[in-house]
């Protein structure tokens, strides 16, 4: 299935498994204007994460409005399948909605050595886990 | 022009609304400089030295952040490295990121409200950051430096964000959420997770009590790196007895004894 990956800001791992899973699909990144401007995204995060891009073979790099961009680009790639990463932004995570209106979309999850529900306190989720957290 | 430069001006252009703060952060981004970092952290120094301002510290903060590096593989790393004090410390360390996430995840966009009600009165709090905070012209010497180090490098040291935010919340009285805000935009590592809810941690939205550190405790970790501060009208130089009378009268009766100023 013709896919896409879509880096987002909190996943810009050139090792990444995902990379490892989808070595031929195009590989894209959108820096969202109206984000960095709502939230003063000050410029060395933005040189970081261009940084972090540049290390990533084959990246083609945008700016504009996340989901718009992407829509453009499932079209002109023909693809039906959008590969990305998890992550708790809620910004993020709304883009990631919507595009679900268009695609089909894989994402990959954040890794932890365990995960409790509902925790409230870190001292209670770390008497909880902290075994699962100190072994190999 | 160097590459970093060449990069500093192409983004410039490309993003006329940023604040060109003349400067590269000394934190260059990608995996690799993540990798040399991790390389680097002398982590048997860590247990002792991490709320020291000049301890050892990892900052991998913006590499985890950012996702050059893995939480998973960073703890692996560490683990390895056998038992000790420091390795449970910093594996804790990062358990507290991976806690903020899951905490984030089931929550969503409600961590930008108050998590639970303050245990000290926050009705009189301002909304909008200051001016002289986001100039960094408090007049405090220290502050200003913490906010120098913030605008000029997109980084702060865990324990001066934590002064930072009892400074901006408590002594000043502007709502946790307007510095949240303010902070999470300049620091490279920026993540609503563990940015907001440490805020909240500081304001007592999120924690048993409300976060505060005196100048003893100010001198002791952060003194080797601060110019000093005058001492006449000092803010902080109080007992923590004092500092709570004064800053949420006597209605809030803290603990009688702190042990240190470290966080958490």
């Amino acid at each position: 299935m013709p896919a896409l990956v879509w880096f987002n800001e909190d996943g810009l791992n050139p090792q990444h498994q995902m990379v490892q899973d989808y070595g031929d699909a195009p590989r894209v990144y959108v820096f969202d204007v109206e984000y960095l401007e709502r939230w003063a995204i000050a410029k060395h995060r933005i040189q970081f994460v261009y940084e972090s891009l540049l290390e990533i073979p084959n990246i083609e790099i945008y700016k504009g409005e996340t989901v718009a961009v992407l829509r453009q680009l499932i079209t002109d790639y023909q693809v039906n399948e959008v590969v990305t990463t998890e992550t708790p932004n809620h910004l993020i995570k709304s883009w990631q909605d919507d595009l679900l209106k268009y695609t089909d979309l894989v994402t990959y999850p954040e890794v932890y050595p365990t995960i409790d529900s509902r925790p409230r306190r870190f001292s209670q989720y770390w008497r909880k886990c902290d075994r699962d957290w100190l072994i190999l | 022009m160097e590459g970093r430069e060449a990069i500093a001006e192409y983004l410039q252009d490309e993003f006329p609304f940023l604040e060109d703060t003349g400067v590269l952060s000394p934190h260059q981004g990608g995996r690799s400089a993540g990798l040399q970092r991790l390389e680097q952290f002398q982590l048997e120094k860590y247990g002792k030295q991490r709320n020291f301002l000049d301890g050892e510290v990892g900052r991998l903060s913006p590499y985890i952040s950012r996702g050059c590096i893995e939480l998973e593989e960073v703890r692996q790393w560490a683990l390895k490295r056998g038992k000790s004090n420091s390795v449970e410390k910093f594996v804790s360390e990062l358990a507290w990121r991976a806690f903020f996430h899951l905490v984030y995840k089931e929550e969503g966009d409600r961590i930008l409200k108050d998590m639970e009600k303050p245990k000290v009165s926050m009705r009189q709090h301002q909304t909008t950051l200051p001016e002289d905070i986001a100039n960094g012209e408090t007049g405090i010497p220290s502050m200003d430096t913490f906010i120098a180090m913030l605008k000029e490098t997109g980084y702060l040291h865990n324990h001066a964000r934590m002064y930072l935010a009892s400074y901006i919340v408590h002594f000043r009285r502007v709502s946790w959420r307007a510095g949240a805000d303010w902070m999470y935009g300049l620091l490279i590592d920026g993540d609503f997770a563990s940015n907001h809810l440490s805020w909240q941690w500081v304001a007592s939205t999120f924690s048993h009590k409300p976060y505060i550190f005196n100048r003893e405790n100010l001198e002791r970790y952060a003194g080797s790196v601060l110019p000093g501060d005058p001492r006449k009208g000092d803010p902080f130089n109080y007992s923590y007895e004092e500092l709570s009378e004064r800053l949420f009268g006597s209605e809030y009766q803290p603990e009688r004894s702190r042990t240190s100023g470290s966080y958490r």
